[in-house]
């Protein structure tokens, strides 16, 4: 490569290079913290070394087997975490695409208002919704059922999933419809073979979203869920920290394991999140 | 195939009124277009009969059937798009087999259809690509293969070449014709650019400020334009206009413009002495040369384009273009006459630019 080293381009690469060490650092210490422990035998987590002496898989294996107090439902919880936010990515997403459809490409009345409310929602944090919400899941009496947390999730994330489908639906291309229109689409079939395939890419990205805010969510679920059985395990793992002398190492290993998931499904949908599909429709 | 009808068809946004009553009949198997400056009303003219726009007042027909209340969808026609709208997430195929899909036709039906469009555009090797994997001319052709595989009593054009360049612009164009000529289906085509109403059409209909200028074959506008607008706006380079007052003496009439310039007139033309007139000659009209009348002029610029020679040149306060054909050895600078050919002459009145006839 023959890049000349301007005085320019010196100084933009050291100042990225002064942003980047300190970022990643930030980022990675924790992590790297967390991987830390999880192959610590209980001894050696808290010595103060950057790599244990003696490196072992024996937490995984407790946590697998479920051979601590603290982990009698292990399997089970991380099944509860599965299913909840799965069911919020996929009722979000139902919920926010029709929304945004409506709104965006089929011009009803009063879409105008639902935006600006969905936008007013944020002005209000999650947090001082909670006991309201505790109160209203009582009211239907949903408390201690996992539809409650999912309700509570999908409540959360749909005004920002909703936001941002109704401006990628504002960037497809208007005649596109049009063009429906004329050869005979209904507005249903319109969303299902026109509009939908055309979203994937926004509505892989919001699923995404929702979905991991749910995976993530602890305090709805620490809240609006108390049986042992039917809690997430992001509730689990604060359950750790309830005894005086916790097991960090298992802790960190189980935390190890809830952590992987997100990473994986952020590296899988990558592709997804550039757009690009729409290229070729019209002439831009 | 079907005739159309427009009557007394009005549009207005909110209190903004953009189209103002306009009325006319388009013959089964015509090929229309529609021409104007852009905001002249002629794209929204289309989409209301597309069904695209609701119509605010008046009535449109399509084969003696009153469509202001038929969907889309139901009104059996097909219209391609300037920005192609073709769907990026099918096939060449399923683009222009999609209506007949939506109609649940039989595929092996659709398939004929389908082969049998692209054979006529030239798209057979395309039918499984995806738009974005053509060109802009084979993109437009896809979009016309869409409309053909309908077989719909009227084809709708929304200024479908504007996105291409120069020259494809006059192969698509001469290939739209042919696809007409072949098909014979009602065409409704839309565009600002006379050269193509003039090349295309069966008829033109002028439009500007949501009105009717005037409607007629191509060489009707060209030569007999009902005002000013008209002559302006058909014919490429557009008709010399040279403001100035009718005189009569004897038998002879001429106009004299602003610099005391003398443009000769028929003596049959019409107007009385000392009438204030806006006096027309296109630029073919013109040629160099002497004798009686002649108009004295300096060449300020030579453009040749190679069968023809376009000057730009100043006579008296005005500047006119000339048109000759084959080529030409007068300079900038250099003192020239110009013989105008009598009879193409116009003549205008200035006050609301309609056509002064004898």
């Amino acid at each position: 490569m023959s890049r000349r080293w301007t005085r320019k381009a010196i100084v933009n690469e050291a100042t990225l290079v002064l942003i980047g060490i300190p970022v990643f650092l930030w980022t990675m210490i924790p992590v790297y913290h967390l991987f830390l422990f999880s192959i610590s035998s209980k001894d050696s987590a808290t010595s103060g070394r950057l790599w244990p002496k003696e490196p072992t898989l024996q937490n995984f294996d407790f946590v697998f087997h479920q051979k601590h107090f603290y982990l009698d439902h292990f399997w089970l919880q991380l099944w509860n975490s599965v299913l909840i936010a799965g069911a919020v990515g996929v009722i979000t997403l139902f919920v926010a695409t029709t929304a945004a459809f409506a709104i965006s490409r089929l011009k009803v009345r009063g879409g105008r208002t639902v935006m600006n409310l969905a936008l007013f929602t944020y002005f209000i944090p999650a947090a001082f919704l909670a006991v309201p919400m505790y109160k209203t899941m009582g009211l239907y009496g949903l408390l201690n059922s996992q539809w409650a947390l999912i309700l509570a999730m999908v409540t959360i994330a749909s005004p920002y999933c909703i936001w941002v489908l109704k401006q990628a639906s504002d960037k497809l291309p208007w005649e596109l419809d049009e063009a429906a229109r004329i050869d005979g689409a209904s507005p249903l079939q319109l969303f299902r073979l026109v509009y939908l395939p055309l979203m994937v890419p926004s509505l892989v990205a919001v699923g995404t979203y929702a979905l991991l805010l749910a995976w993530n969510e602890y305090l709805y679920a620490f809240l609006l869920l108390s049986n042992d059985r039917s809690v997430t395990l992001s509730v689990a793992l604060g359950n750790f920290l309830s005894a005086d002398d916790s097991p960090w190492e298992l802790l960190m290993a189980t935390g190890l394991i809830y952590a992987l998931p997100p990473a994986a499904i952020y590296y899988a949908f990558k592709r997804y999140m550039v757009g690009g599909l729409t290229a070729g429709a019209v002439k831009s | 195939m079907a005739s159309l009808a427009f009557r007394d068809v009005e549009k207005s946004f909110g209190s903004v009124k953009v189209i103002h009553g306009i009325g006319f009949d388009i013959a089964d198997g015509e090929f229309t277009v529609l021409v104007g400056p852009s905001g002249c009303g002629k794209s929204t003219l289309l989409r209301m009969l597309a069904g695209l726009e609701e119509i605010s007042g008046g009535t449109i027909a399509i084969d003696g059937t009153v469509v202001n209340e038929v969907e889309s969808k139901d009104r059996d026609i097909a219209m391609v798009f300037q920005s192609y709208a073709l769907y990026p997430h099918m096939t060449v195929a399923d683009n222009m087999g999609f209506s007949l899909k939506l109609r649940k036709a039989d595929p092996k039906l659709t398939a004929e259809r389908v082969a049998h469009a692209a054979k006529i555009l030239n798209l057979g090797p395309y039918l499984e690509r995806f738009p974005r994997e053509l060109s802009g001319g084979q993109r437009q052709r896809v979009a016309m293969g869409r409309a053909i595989v309908r077989d719909p009593k009227v084809f709708l054009f929304d200024e479908p070449l504007s996105n291409l360049d120069a020259k494809l612009r006059v192969a698509m164009r001469a290939e739209i014709k042919a696809l007409h000529q072949r098909l014979k289906t009602t065409t409704v085509y839309v565009t600002h650019d006379q050269v193509e109403a003039m090349t295309m059409a069966d008829k033109i209909v002028v439009m500007q400020d949501g009105r009717i200028e005037q409607i007629g074959s191509p060489l009707e506008l060209y030569d007999r334009p009902a005002n000013l607008f008209v002559a302006q706006f058909i014919g490429s380079p557009a008709m010399n206009v040279i403001p100035g007052t009718l005189r009569r003496d004897g038998g002879a009439a001429w106009i004299e413009a602003e610099g005391g310039t003398r443009w000769p007139l028929p003596a049959s033309a019409p107007g009385r002495d000392g009438q204030a007139v806006v006096y027309g000659v296109r630029p073919g009209d013109l040629s160099l040369g002497g004798g009686a009348g002649a108009v004295p002029a300096e060449v300020i610029v030579v453009e040749p384009t190679g069968a023809e020679t376009e000057l730009l040149v100043q006579a008296g306060a005005a500047q006119v273009i000339v048109v000759m054909h084959g080529r030409t050895d007068v300079q900038p600078g250099q003192k020239i006459a110009l013989a105008v050919a009598l009879e193409s002459v116009h003549l205008f009145d200035p006050a609301g630019g309609a056509t002064m006839r004898g």
